[in-house]
């Protein structure tokens, strides 16, 4: 087997495993107990201040998209865009205030110290690169080579 | 003079980087500038008698998915710099900017064991990477076209949904060119309707900015002395930009009659359909051919050929196609959009139109159908002005003259 296929096989075995590491033990084992008041608030903040500037920056990107399409200042050609641009707008206001509201709910759950504020940001995070790892495991193991047979070692 | 170049993608037949890289390097060079390249896939044509060329790697993920990415690409995606391409495009984001740029940073502390550098030029990357690389104390120079500001209104105009809309806001990586453009030493732009435009979608300063016309090899576009074609207008271009105003263009082709045709140098169907749409909605299918990609000699041949050349542009950065139809003795008839009127000029090389206005387009195009001889005294006075104002030559002394301005303002010694 070639080395890479080998490297396909490891990508998606270790990203499957950590995949149900992660859920397991960061929404089974124990999470419902989980309590961080006990933590030094150094400690606790070391820990949520990552978490929260990697969550407000994806909150922040969706306020934008959604932001940008509500200020859109162009004068499309068709009618029929302009019409289908109102409805755009219409969830892109929507888009605007889910990303305000969870921004504003992740920041009351990261105040007074909830388990879940943390765990759901770093779970979506770590969960899609080890989606992204796993699925360009597959796409390794089941790609045909059109490498010269010399070259495939 | 040892000058560094970065340019995220080479390739001189797509794009106006590589075009831009390969002569203009060519001409300096000539000048006795040392040049040290630094150029992203797909790659030039060979530069290597005038310049030592670094490629940096990029598997152009974007647009690909992943279980049609070819197994030699896949295979190297689990390197660091090409797991986070991968891992943004899949957002759609175009990353090739932001990676190339810090590539080349890393690449350039290896470089600098070696030779120092005046001054590096950045082609229209303007990415994170060059802020790190002004830590190495060299002036940074950026060429801009045209600000991307452009290109997302052009796309704006025909998105549909909200997904597409969604889709082309994450493309355009205008925040981080916001933050690294002001943080240039001198942007060159192509135009001096490129100032204004800079200013407008970036905030910059007039003073950070330098006109430098774009250049064009005026030996290999002159007139083939073939046999003129009549009525038959000529459009080159990407269709698929929207800032083409293609809509425009079939609109005044429709208007005009019907032994009025168009040749179009880009792709056609099947690969190409947005353009071909709007030809079957007009009914315009039998007065229009696509030539699909031609080779250098082919494009003279047809400039020398065709009526006139007509752009429907509603924005141009320079217009390149305008200048390379004067240089071939052939009359243009152009929209009055971004850079067009100083590259058409007002002595007579061509008319000039206001965008949008497909009836105006065709009295234009209509008006010099009928005047030969005007024509002919418009290809004239086009080849000369083109000579004059935009040969490769002409744009390599006024890039080197930027260039020492650029280092005596920073205190380093040519």
């Amino acid at each position: 087997m070639q080395r890479s296929r080998i490297w396909g096989f490891l990508a998606c075995i270790l990203s499957l495993a950590l995949f149900a590491g992660f859920v397991y033990y960061a929404f089974f084992v124990d999470a419902g107990a989980v309590t961080l008041c006990g933590l030094a608030s150094q400690t606790y903040y070391a820990i949520a201040v990552p978490i929260m500037l990697v969550a407000l920056g994806l909150c922040a990107t969706g306020f934008w998209v959604g932001w940008t399409i509500l200020t859109i200042k162009v004068a499309p050609p068709m009618p029929e865009i302009v019409e289908k641009k109102d409805y755009a707008k219409v969830k892109a206001f929507f888009l605007c205030a889910l990303m305000l509201a969870l921004a504003a709910i992740f920041l009351y759950g990261v105040y007074i110290r909830n388990y879940w504020a943390l765990a759901i940001p770093a779970a979506a995070v770590t969960l899609v690169v080890l989606g992204m790892v796993f699925w360009v495991g597959i796409a390794i193991i089941t790609a045909r080579s059109t490498l010269p047979e010399n070259k495939k070692k | 003079m040892r000058v560094l170049f970065l340019c995220y993608r080479g390739n001189p037949y797509c794009g106006g980087q590589g075009i831009y890289l390969y002569h203009l390097t060519r001409e300096l060079a000539k000048l006795g500038v040392e040049i040290d390249v630094l150029v992203g896939p797909p790659y030039h044509d060979p530069m290597d008698e005038w310049a030592r060329v670094i490629k940096v790697e990029n598997l152009n993920l974007w647009c690909e998915r992943t279980r049609r990415i070819p197994y030699e690409k896949l295979v190297r995606i689990f390197s660091p710099y090409n797991f986070v391409d991968y891992a943004l495009t899949r957002f759609h984001i175009f990353p090739e900017m932001e990676t190339f740029s810090v590539r080349a940073f890393s690449l350039m502390k290896k470089l600098l064991k070696e030779r120092q550098y005046d001054i590096v030029h950045d082609v229209q990357c303007l990415g994170w990477g060059l802020l790190p690389m002004k830590g190495y104390g060299i002036p940074i120079v950026s060429t801009v076209h045209h600000p991307l500001t452009f290109d997302r209104e052009a796309d704006f105009l025909i998105d549909k949904t909200f997904w597409e809309l969604v889709t082309t806001i994450m493309f355009y990586p205008l925040t981080m060119q916001r933050v690294v453009i002001n943080r240039l030493n001198r942007i060159i732009t192509s135009s001096v309707n490129g100032v204004a435009e800079l200013r407008k979608a970036f905030g910059l300063p007039a003073r950070k900015i330098s006109v430098v016309y774009n250049g064009m090899d005026v030996e290999m576009f002159r007139n083939t002395g073939e046999p003129r074609e009549e009525n038959s207008l000529l459009f080159v271009g990407n269709t698929e930009d929207h800032k083409k105003g293609m809509r425009y263009l079939f609109e005044a082709l429709a208007m005009l009659p019907d032994e009025v045709t168009l040749t179009i140098v880009d792709e056609g169907p099947p690969s190409r359909l947005t353009a071909w749409g709007m030809i079957q909605d007009l009914g315009l299918e039998k007065r229009v051919t696509f030539t699909g990609k031609v080779d250098l000699s082919t494009l003279v041949s047809l400039y020398s050929r065709k009526t006139i050349l007509v752009m429907s542009s509603l924005h141009e950065g320079f217009g390149l196609p305008a200048a390379e139809a004067m240089a071939c003795e052939t009359p243009v008839v152009t929209t009055t959009a971004g850079a067009l009127p100083e590259v058409v000029g007002n002595g007579g090389a061509g008319i000039l139109v206001p965008p949008k206005d497909p009836r105006a387009l065709k009295n234009a195009i209509l008006e010099l159908l009928k005047d030969k001889n005007g024509r002919k005294a418009m290809g004239k006075i086009g080849r000369k002005r083109a000579v004059e104002h935009f040969a490769w030559p002409v744009a390599a002394k006024n890039t080197l003259d930027v260039y020492k301005d650029v280092i005596q303002s920073c205190g380093r010694c040519v």
